[in-house]
């Protein structure tokens, strides 16, 4: 079993349904991607997962615990931290204050570990914005700002890391900064899944893809499986793949 | 000139109250250097203020001394939650009136004085403070700061209505503070001190919670509260926290507002007070340590300064408060740290570029 | 029998003020995305101007067309020097209208003075229909709103410059890109908004004497209503102005009317906080907060 398990996740706002009975599991020892058009549902299972919506139906199960229609903050206590599209940071704050406020948090959320970066300065270091610490993380370039919101989760300890398009307006050039970055979370002992459309960003990063088109799971399985899956190349007809 | 400085960042690019301008002086950890001098400027304040009745100023001066330490005891909580958590209150002097019209009920139907009534006050101020914050769980903005100011008008409808209980629309009376180890607190002088002392406390505690990690908490559900939820933060549990603490800071200056009045009636608690509490904080400006103060400062000894009768320097605080958030949204505490780093930043720029 | 249909008139008389300052807060917070505070200074103004024009010995009428000319001008004023700028922060417009009314009340105290001020009756008539007797002012005064509250729905709903209104409101960027001025018609709405006011202040002191200090009971009331009507929902802003009327009138005959204020300020607090679009539906004003 893996570490999260989904069964029959279903979400509607008024009439419209925005997960149709979707089943995942998603393991915290690797990178998993979820992919899928624009519309098909990807951010709202996050935002279901981590608990933004009470799901209309279904079960979410974290470790053996139901954690459906639990609280974002008690979800993210249990080590499932997210990051968002848009809101990635504390804008008026300093960068090494948007460090600190997560590092505190997590520092409370160890679980019996040692604390993997001990000071802000460590772990800016480790995403690469080192000695940018006193920068207004509010008039950060596009790209230092993505990765400033992914240290800021990172901060926070978690045990699986649910990344909402990270590569979103970057270039070619800072994704492939950020895919290394990511890469190294999974023998840190940090899980990652990630929900995308950048196809050449997924390939290189995920071992496995899940594709989901309006609301529900239309193949899960190894990157090379899901890429020659002719109901995939479908939705995607002539699309990015 | 060198932003680095203090470790402070100045707000050039000043956005809003609500905006991207870089928060200033009380936030961040700071470094030994930053605090030794902030200290000693506190300390330097306090002796100035503290020598000020030795100098033979009158009792006029005085007066308005203790009504500006009062008021901005009650600033401050409001700084709190304006300044750090972000939530602006239209309604704050409805706290202030739970705290002094708990001192005074139960002076006037329990014959409790003056120290017992103390932290009564200022828990039921707390309560209240939980207790008008609770919408804000729900709505944010400009319907949430309707609903402070609606709370205010009910406080007052209540207060009016409330028949002997609150002295309906004459209000109530008090007696004098007991005397403590002989101080007579009937002398405008103690009374003096008294407030002082009650002004350094709380400036010492938000001091403090504003460099804490529950400071640094409060202002990440300012500035992101979605990425707060994200990371673990209790959002809720906070918001309500801090609305509490800005009602005991407003509950113990609501209850040294009604020992140095002796009479208080539903009409100080009402809208304008609330709005010149509102005002004066931003004028001020919510973020730095010394900007509740000056705002009281300014709102307090202008019209004495300028010689100003209440409808002019009405006019005037208007007029400084549009003035404020189009130019200086930080508030005046903001433009004057901006200048005195400037002046730094000439004297001792290479130094400090060198140091950080 | 002819009692009620009196006091039907003298409510709805005071449902029509209550209505047209409803009306403009409903339609700047609603449309235009700014709380104007200071709403109920600019219906005060618009009552003593009409009292000054009508001072001067202007006829009442005349003068309260003046009144609404004033307060159009100072909404223009006010929207084109202080609430442009913090468009996309409200707070901060919230908070200068704070300031805005503060000013508004003191100038006006310090031009005029602090006492309650009155017109002579402007028609100084009493209609007798049957047994009923009812003053002339206040049927006029429900008439003139009436035709104001068509003249505004079907402004919002039918007209083109309505449609492209709401258009702005629903998405900002795409109605700017479609070539909608929003940025005018935010102008637009605001100075519309103040002219209501000003109408509503002048018919108000063609009813009741009023002071310089009547803007902070009014802009309660007035935010009650476009609340319970929804915001930017000008039919919805009536039937709350009505209804608001109706309980006033009950609580002061029948309830308890020291508490009369209390009932609206807790209706109030209820539905920003079950419902903060507004009980009637309406939008949550513009998405720049």
């Amino acid at each position: 079993m893996a570490a999260l398990e989904i069964n029959g996740l279903s979400k509607a706002f008024g009439g419209v349904i925005a997960l149709g009975g979707v089943d995942l599991s998603i393991p915290d020892d690797r990178i998993t991607g979820i992919v899928g058009p624009n519309g098909s549902g990807k951010t709202t299972l996050f935002n279901v997962i981590t608990g933004v919506y009470p799901p209309t139906g279904g079960s979410i199960t974290w470790h053996g615990e139901d954690i459906s229609g639990r609280a974002p903050h008690q979800i993210a206590r249990k080590g499932l931290v997210r990051t968002f599209q848009q809101a990635m940071s504390f804008p008026g704050l300093s960068v090494k204050e948007n460090i600190q406020i997560a590092l505190e948090r997590g520092s409370r959320q160890l679980r019996g570990q040692a604390p993997r970066w001990h000071t802000p300065e460590d772990l800016l270091d480790f995403v690469g914005l080192g000695g940018r610490g006193g920068d207004d993380a509010g008039s950060m370039p596009f790209g230092n700002l993505r990765r400033l919101g992914v240290a800021v989760a990172l901060a926070a300890n978690p045990v699986l890391l649910l990344l909402d398009e990270p590569a979103a307006g970057l270039s070619d050039g800072e994704a492939n900064m950020l895919a290394d970055l990511i890469m190294k979370l999974p023998e840190m002992g940090i899980g990652v899944c990630l929900i995308d459309h950048h196809m050449t960003f997924m390939t290189a990063l995920c071992q496995r893809l899940i594709v989901l088109d309006f609301g529900t799971k239309i193949a899960d399985g190894t990157t090379q499986s899901v890429l020659t899956d002719p109901k995939v190349m479908e939705v995607y007809l002539g699309g990015e793949l | 000139m060198t932003m680095e400085f203090l470790n402070l960042k100045v707000p050039m690019a000043l956005g809003g109250a609500h905006g991207k301008a870089p928060a200033g002086s009380t936030e961040g950890a700071g470094n030994r250097g930053r605090r030794i001098e902030q200290i000693a400027l506190a300390v330097a304040l306090i002796a100035i203020v503290a020598a000020l009745p030795s100098l033979n100023i009158g009792y006029r001066f005085l007066s308005i001394a203790i009504t500006t330490g009062y008021t901005a005891i009650a600033l401050y909580g409001l700084g709190l939650q304006f300044g750090q958590a972000g939530i602006m209150s239209v309604g704050h002097a409805a706290m202030l009136g739970v705290g002094a019209y708990t001192a005074a009920m139960l002076s006037n139907h329990l014959g409790v004085g003056f120290w017992a009534a103390l932290p009564a006050s200022i828990v039921f101020a707390a309560i209240a403070g939980g207790l008008v914050g609770l919408p804000s769980l729900r709505v944010s903005g400009q319907h949430y700061i309707i609903i402070t100011f609606c709370c205010c008008a009910l406080l007052v409808i209540c207060l009016t209505n409330g028949g002997k209980l609150t002295g309906a629309a004459t209000g109530l009376d008090v007696g004098s503070i007991p005397r403590v180890f002989g101080i007579n607190f009937d002398k405008l002088f103690n009374y003096y001190y008294l407030v002082l002392a009650a002004l350094v406390i709380t400036l010492g505690l938000v001091y403090a919670i504003v460099n804490s990690s529950y400071g640094r908490t409060l202002r990440s559900i300012r500035e992101n509260e979605q990425l707060a939820r994200a990371i673990g933060i209790n959002v809720d549990l906070h918001k309500i926290g801090v609305f509490m603490a800005s009602g005991a800071f407003a509950g113990l200056a609501g209850i040294l507002q009604v020992y140095y009045l002796r009479h208080i009636s539903p009409t100080l608690y009402g809208a304008f007070p609330s709005l010149y509490l509102a005002l004066m904080v931003m004028l001020g400006g919510g973020r730095l340590i010394y900007g509740p103060l000056i705002g009281a400062i300014i709102v307090n000894f202008l019209p004495e300064v300028m010689d100003l009768n209440p409808v002019d320097s009405r006019i005037a605080y208007g007029v400084a408060l549009l003035v404020v958030i189009l130019l200086l949204p930080g508030g005046v505490s903001s433009g004057l740290l901006a200048i005195y780093r400037w002046i730094c930043g000439r004297l001792f720029g290479r130094v400090s570029k060198a140091g950080s | 029998m002819e009692i009620l249909i009196q006091q039907l008139v003298n409510s709805l008389s005071v449902a029509s003020v209550t209505i047209l300052i409803g009306m403009g807060i409903t339609l700047i917070f609603g449309l235009a995305g700014i709380v104007n505070f200071a709403h109920g200074e600019f219906l005060m103004i618009g009552g003593i101007a009409t009292w000054f024009f009508v001072g001067m010995g202007l006829n009442f009428f005349v003068a309260l067309l003046l009144a609404m000319v004033v307060v159009g001008a100072l909404g223009f004023v006010a929207e084109r020097c202080l609430f442009r700028f913090t468009l996309d922060r409200p707070m901060n417009g919230f908070i200068m209208s704070i300031g805005l009314s503060v000013i508004l009340q003191h100038v006006v105290v310090r031009v005029f003075d602090e006492f309650q001020k009155s017109t002579p009756d402007p028609l100084g008539a009493v209609w007798v229909v049957g047994d009923v007797h009812i003053i002339a002012m206040r049927a006029v005064v429900v008439v003139i709103t009436a035709i104001v509250v068509a003249i505004t729905y079907f402004g919002i709903t039918r007209s083109r410059y309505g449609l492209a209104l709401r258009a702005s409101v629903a998405d900002q960027a795409t109605a700017e890109l479609m070539g909608i001025p929003v940025r005018r018609y935010v102008t637009g709405v605001f100075v519309y908004g103040s002219i209501l006011a000003g109408l509503g202040g002048a018919l108000m002191i063609g009813l009741f004497p009023i002071t310089p200090f009547v803007g902070s009971v009014v802009i309660t009331r007035g935010f009650v209503v476009s609340l319970m009507g929804g915001l930017g929902n000008v039919n919805g802003a009536v039937l709350a102005g009505l209804v608001l009327g109706l309980v006033d009138g009950l609580s002061a005959g029948y309830g308890y009317p020291e508490w009369t204020d209390a009932y609206s300020l807790v209706l109030m607090i209820v539905i920003l906080v079950v419902r903060p679009q507004g009980l009637l539906g309406g939008t949550l004003g513009p998405k720049a907060s």
